[in-house]
């Protein structure tokens, strides 16, 4: 398990993490969501051992966390959010070089190297060049360069910056199959789809504070809200206006409205209510709250802003 | 045109983002201006002082005013006194002046013999020793030493020449010849040469250099010449010169080697790096192994690329040779990771190191003899590591010194390599790298 307890780094004047404590169960697939600057990689940097921080610390497994603690380095692997490689060699030798830090035998590492390429579909690749490679491979490369020696908690900074959507999906398939096999993954995005797709647990960052935690659902829970509606203008939509406002908050857009459901009542209610008022199905739209709503709902911004 | 332009102001606002690396760009040049034209242009302006070792043994008039032109010339700086093993200043003579031509403390001696001159002469006896590590000072000091004479002591020339006339044709046609020639050169020369004819000269002439030069110089001034090191160096031009081409590519080298450390921070993969079990420690003695082997292994190889394409001897004396290399090696790496210590980015690297790299080397003597440089510039010359590396080559090349001869550049390279790299861990504990 790791305990984060009021953690703070500051760059100057600029407060990267300010007071975060976090908990992260071992074998979960832990998510921190966050724009741009929010202080993700601050945190991966101090949980890799990279930095030091200002106050607070990092436990894993009740052992401190530090600059200075070797021991807990072996059990971290961090796949950096800038491609961490040499460019100018080919995949087999950067593995080897990295792999070597960890003082594995080299017998040993050579059949990793192999299982890892194999299994990142880059075994066919592996005498090339890195910098022949697209910006896919370079990742899953940037990925399995972090595995090879067989870490408890795998860190992936924005793993999938600059990627294309089959090799995104390629690589949450690879992370998923990690966490099955019980690596501890903690994941940093910036893409509230990622998150919700991948992470049992997420924590919502903005400014270096932890503004949220919980499970997709808990999170979505804090939203005076469960699901939406939208329901085209028309007519018949207008003569129903008033019904509808009984099921929560609707808000009127150019085209549609958007009814933001509230309160205890069952679906069915509300197509029923619709059916009778001959208003079809292709008019309606419904929609479950995102953890992007959440975050807007609780910075005013969306994460991408 | 539009979209040339467009490119065109894209490339300035590039190069207008690092600032340093900007300031650089036109600070290199005009530094380098600067130390050259400081360097080069006080070559033969009165700006150097060339040591030269001298003995007067002779009491002739000639000779004494020979001592006292050279003395007061602009040219020369006379050693004619060291200092013994007590502390005592105490006169040159021939055997130590020798000695410390071997020993490398300076390059050339003037020995005025006790027979120098005598009332028979005809011409003036002079004993030169010499090393010519530096076969351009050697010449430099051979040929302002004849013109020097020439021009400050001509009635040598034409003592001499009326000496030797009155030899070869006898004491009556002699006088005759001397006064006929006199007689000539005055009817379509205008010169009067009564004032020859009496032995009463003008001193200020320069006739004598300029109807003379120096087959007449070697006719009237005899130089017993005595090359006291590097008699036996198969190829004197090469071995010369091959330590401080040898160090100054080193130094580029190593720099660019040491700031790999910057491109590994720019790439993120010092981050990779120091998540694995990899201290800061670690990983700044990996870079100076690697750097000081990288080194060694470059010097031996040119050493031997001189060794078997320009005969350069590194066998006779190898290991006084490896000591060199390695010290010279270590020297240059603490150099290397200084700079990486202090800069933010690889293009501040390259812009510093070249400006380093180039003044130590035009200053510290690997292109150009320190001994022709203007006082001033030696001051700074002795604080560069090039300047030791290249004696130390030279010592060990040249003259084939040992290990007692030696052991003074190791100390003051070692000494620089430990300072620097004192300093240099201690930015990089504090600095951006980590």
């Amino acid at each position: 398990m790791i305990q984060i307890n009021n953690l703070t780094k500051k760059y100057k004047n600029i407060t990267a993490l300010d007071n975060v404590s976090l908990e992260i169960k071992s074998g979960e697939f832990f998510g921190l969501l966050g724009p741009n600057g929010a202080g993700k990689s601050t945190m991966m940097n101090l949980l890799a051992g990279y930095i030091e921080s200002d106050s607070g610390s990092i436990k894993y497994n009740d052992e401190l966390v530090s600059r200075d603690t070797m021991n807990i380095r072996k059990k971290f692997g961090l796949a950096p959010q800038p491609l961490a490689l040499y460019d100018d060699i080919s995949a087999e030798t950067n593995l080897k070089i990295f792999g070597s830090l960890y003082l594995i035998n080299n017998n040993e590492l050579k059949s990793i190297i192999e299982e890892k390429l194999n299994s990142a579909g880059l075994y066919d690749r592996r005498k090339d060049l890195v910098k022949t490679f697209s910006g896919g491979m370079k990742r899953r490369l940037n990925l399995i360069a972090a595995l090879l020696h067989s870490p408890e908690v795998l860190l992936c900074d924005e793993p999938t910056v600059g990627v294309d959507p089959q090799s995104r999906n390629a690589i949450f398939d690879y992370l998923q199959k990690i966490n099955e096999e019980g690596i501890t993954v903690i994941y940093t995005t910036h893409y509230m789809e990622e998150a919700e797709r991948l992470c049992k647990k997420i924590a919502i960052i903005d400014f270096g504070k932890i503004i949220a935690q919980g499970t997709k659902d808990e999170l979505l829970n804090l939203l005076p809200y469960k699901e939406e509606i939208f329901a085209g203008k028309n007519e018949k939509i207008k003569t129903i206006y008033n019904s509808l406002a009984n099921f929560g908050e609707i808000i009127e857009h150019d085209e549609k409205y958007e009814i933001k459901l509230q309160g205890n009542f069952k679906l069915s209610d509300i197509f029923k209510l619709f059916e009778d008022s001959g208003i079809e199905y292709s008019n309606i739209d419904f929609h479950k709250p995102t953890l992007e709503e959440l975050f807007l709902n609780l910075t005013g911004r969306r994460l991408r802003d | 045109m539009k979209t040339i332009l467009k490119l065109f102001k894209k490339d300035y606002t590039l190069f207008f983002k690092d600032k340093v690396a900007l300031g650089l760009t036109f600070l290199v040049p005009i530094v380098l201006i600067y130390i050259f034209g400081k360097v080069f242009g006080g070559v033969g302006n009165g700006d150097e002082r060339l040591q030269l070792g001298f003995i007067n043994k002779s009491f002739a008039p000639v000779a004494k005013k020979l001592e006292r032109v050279l003395d007061t010339t602009k040219t020369f700086s006379l050693i004619k006194t060291y200092k013994d093993d007590k502390g005592d200043i105490v006169l040159y003579d021939t055997n130590m002046i020798k000695n410390h031509i071997r020993s490398g403390k300076f390059s050339s001696a003037l020995i005025i013999p006790e027979d120098a001159y005598t009332d028979t002469s005809k011409s003036l006896k002079l004993k030169f020793f010499y090393d010519p590590k530096n076969q351009f000072e050697t010449q430099l000091i051979d040929g302002m030493l004849q013109q020097t004479i020439m021009q400050q002591v001509p009635e040598l020339f034409q003592k001499s020449m009326m000496r030797r006339a009155e030899t070869d044709l006898g004491k009556e046609a002699g006088s005759m010849f001397n006064s006929e020639i006199a007689r000539t050169v005055n009817k379509f020369y205008k010169v009067d040469t009564s004032l020859i004819l009496n032995n009463n000269l003008n001193t200020q002439s320069d006739t004598a250099v300029n109807i003379g030069g120096n087959n007449m110089f070697n006719n009237i001034i005899d130089i017993e010449k005595e090359q006291l090191v590097g008699k036996d160096v198969a190829n004197p031009m090469a071995t010369r010169s091959v330590g401080g081409w040898a160090m100054m590519f080193l130094l580029f080298t190593i720099t660019g080697s040491a700031t790999s450390l910057l491109e590994e921070k720019k790439s993120g993969v010092m981050i990779r790096i120091l998540s694995a079990p990899v201290t800061s420690t670690h990983i700044l003695w990996s870079k100076y192994l690697f750097n000081m082997s990288l080194g060694m292994i470059q010097l031996s190889v040119m050493f031997l690329f001189g060794y078997l394409i320009f005969n350069i001897d590194i066998f006779s004396n190898l290991f006084n040779l490896i000591l060199i290399v390695i010290a010279a090696s270590t020297a240059c790496t603490a150099f290397g990771m200084l700079l990486a210590s202090l800069v933010n980015t690889p293009r501040q690297a390259n812009g510093w190191g070249t400006l380093l790299i180039l003044m130590m080397s035009a200053v510290g003597g690997a292109w150009f003899p320190v001994s022709l440089m203007p006082e001033s510039i030696q001051f700074f010359s002795k604080l560069t590591l090039v300047y030791w590396s290249v004696e130390g080559f030279l010592a060990v090349l040249w003259r084939g010194a040992g290990f007692s001869d030696i052991w003074q550049y190791l100390v003051v390279l070692f000494g620089i390599a430990i300072v620097i790299n004192l300093f240099s861990i201690y930015k990089f504990k504090r600095g951006n790298v980590f």
